[in-house]
């Protein structure tokens, strides 16, 4: 018989001749404890995988990445093999398209998120809800190809603003499905309380509603930013990319991703380099607006 | 019938704030209340009580149309109110709501300010210049008693109050708008007792100039606050009285059932 605190502790008590009820069969408990121990080696194991792969990437990029960073990365606009050339123009390129997007996938998006939350009870509602989560999973080249067959042929020229264009769709059913879920999580007699002081609803709607939900709202339109500028493939048959500096958005223009997927694979050293040193900015950028949202909102939303 | 109550009802009938009569509220296909008939006196506090579900908290989400929130939902008969039938179409719903005030049971504080919780509902109905806005809130915050409380941070967030404080500001809200006509939705069912005995002290204030209509399921809080006391049971009015008559010599045995803690 195995001694274990419990039985040690029975004994203490007068002998009877009852069954010892703090006593279960020890074969099952055995059991019990190997198979609690097995799933947390498992899973302990299981996280460890993908830990060491995500930091193993991290930190090739950092390492390899900051090999290439210097003030020359932000002045200068890529430039010719072995002319010494920078990021700069990817980088406010980047900028603009993903300034142009949030501008017009955001609003778009709020006010497609608050009719559904709201308004939203019909089959129009239920089908814009369905059209909006397709979106939410479509190939990304698709939509390229989409603003590629719209704009760019059409207008004849690949322009920063259909870059803009192809990633405002792509961050429009990111709004609408956050602006959505967090006007859902109003409570219901906050609207009547707006209601009953004799407000009309768009007016509870947007001063109040909006108003507490803005955090996870502002949070949603971060996480579109962050969605939207790491995206290649839509800007591939937009913008282009763009050699030379510029900022004019009827024109092609440069973007951190187009220019990385561009220089990784050419023969020459310091275009790789550069595509490191991009690749380690856009993943930077990512990962400060992922950290704002959750040490900034997270905080005021609860 | 006896004459003193015959009397009583013939008075109250006489100033009557709100006349209902044969009223129906249907959600959806479901009939919720049966042809209700009652009166809300001018100045006095009508406490409406009731098992749930018995179509007190109904009733009085028609006196301000509430209801036409929700689609589905409609009310049939008559609902008079300064000589016009208030649940007929046509009617200017804003307007109505801005007489006809309502609190809720959960205190329901915007998230703003103190200060601009109460301005909201003025700003929508009024145009007032900064100090005659500075004047309202600091009136409508003095008469429910919680300017001394609140008066150095008008500019900081409602959420943070208690939840006592939460709900005289909403009460403070309600009022600034100057309605004739308060609701109160089982006010203090979120309320500790010295918060609910605040709230109650205030009621006595707020029927010198108000017309209140409080849905309750505390008995005595009905016995402490309510002029008249109506018993709804399944949709219908079972009966209405003054408080006293409610409380000591109910006419109907169910009633009395409801009153003495045998059912509800």
């Amino acid at each position: 018989m195995s001694v274990d605190p419990a039985s040690k502790h029975a004994s203490a008590a007068p002998a009877s001749s009852e069954p010892d009820k703090w006593r279960v069969g020890s074969a099952l408990v055995a059991r019990r404890r190997f198979m609690d121990r097995l799933a947390t080696v498992l899973s302990l194991c299981a996280t460890s995988v993908a830990l060491v792969a995500l930091v193993s990437i991290l930190l090739t990029l950092l390492v390899r990445g900051a090999a290439g960073l210097s003030l020359v990365t932000f002045t200068h606009s890529t430039a010719s093999p072995g002319l010494n050339g920078g990021l700069a123009n990817a980088i406010v390129g980047s900028l603009i398209q993903t300034a142009i997007a949030i501008a017009i996938g955001a609003p778009l998006g709020m006010l497609c998120g608050i009719f559904l939350a709201n308004y939203g009870r019909g089959w129009v509602a239920s089908t814009t809800r369905f059209v909006s989560d397709m979106l939410l999973s479509a190939p990304s080249i698709l939509i390229g190809l989409f603003i590629y067959q719209i704009v760019v042929a059409p207008t004849g020229q690949f322009s920063g603003l259909a870059g803009g264009l192809a990633l405002a769709i792509l961050a429009l059913p990111i709004v609408v499905r956050t602006t959505e879920d967090m006007l859902a999580l109003v409570p219901t007699a906050l609207v009547e309380a707006g209601i009953a002081l004799g407000a009309r609803k768009w007016r509870v709607i947007v001063f109040i509603c909006l108003r507490a939900a803005r955090t996870g709202v502002i949070t949603g339109i971060l996480l579109a930013v962050a969605r939207v500028t790491g995206e290649t493939a839509p800007l591939l048959f937009t913008s282009l990319g763009n050699q030379e500096w510029s900022v004019n958005p009827a024109h092609p223009m440069a973007s951190l991703p187009v220019t990385i997927y561009q220089y990784a694979g050419s023969a020459y050293e310091d275009w790789v380099q550069l595509a490191w040193t991009g690749a380690l900015l856009v993943t930077l950028g990512v990962l400060a607006i992922n950290i704002i949202v959750r040490v900034g909102f997270d905080r005021k939303g609860a | 019938m006896s004459v003193l109550a015959g009397d009583l009802r013939e008075s109250m009938t006489s100033s009557a704030m709100i006349a209902v009569k044969n009223l129906d509220f249907y959600y959806g296909q479901h009939k919720a209340l049966h042809g209700i008939t009652m009166d809300f006196p001018k100045r006095k506090v009508t406490g409406m009580i009731g098992p749930s579900g018995c179509g007190k908290s109904t009733l009085l989400r028609v006196l301000n149309r509430m209801y036409d929130l929700y689609p589905g939902q409609r009310a049939t008969g008559e609902v008079m109110f300064d000589g016009r039938n208030i649940v007929a179409p046509g009617m200017d719903l804003n307007r109505l709501r801005a007489r006809v005030g309502m609190v809720f049971q959960k205190p329901t504080p915007f998230p703003m300010s103190i200060y601009d919780n109460i301005a909201f509902g003025v700003k929508l109905h009024e145009k007032l210049s900064r100090a005659e806005m500075d004047a309202r809130v600091e009136d409508v915050l003095h008469r429910v008693a919680l300017w001394s409380e609140v008066k150095d941070r008008l500019k900081s967030s409602a959420t943070a109050l208690s939840g006592g404080q939460q709900q005289r500001l909403c009460i403070a809200r309600t009022i600034a708008t100057r309605p004739e006509v308060v609701l109160l939705d089982e006010p203090t069912s979120a309320l500790d007792p010295v918060s609910t005995a605040r709230i109650e002290e205030l009621l006595d204030e707020l029927k010198k100039e108000f017309t209140i209509a409080i849905v309750t399921h505390n008995m005595q809080q009905a016995a402490r606050c309510a002029d008249q006391v109506a018993f709804f049971y399944l949709g219908e009015l079972v009966e209405i009285d003054s408080t006293d008559r409610m409380f000591t010599a109910p006419r109907e045995k169910r009633t009395q059932d409801y009153i003495t803690g045998r059912f509800g």
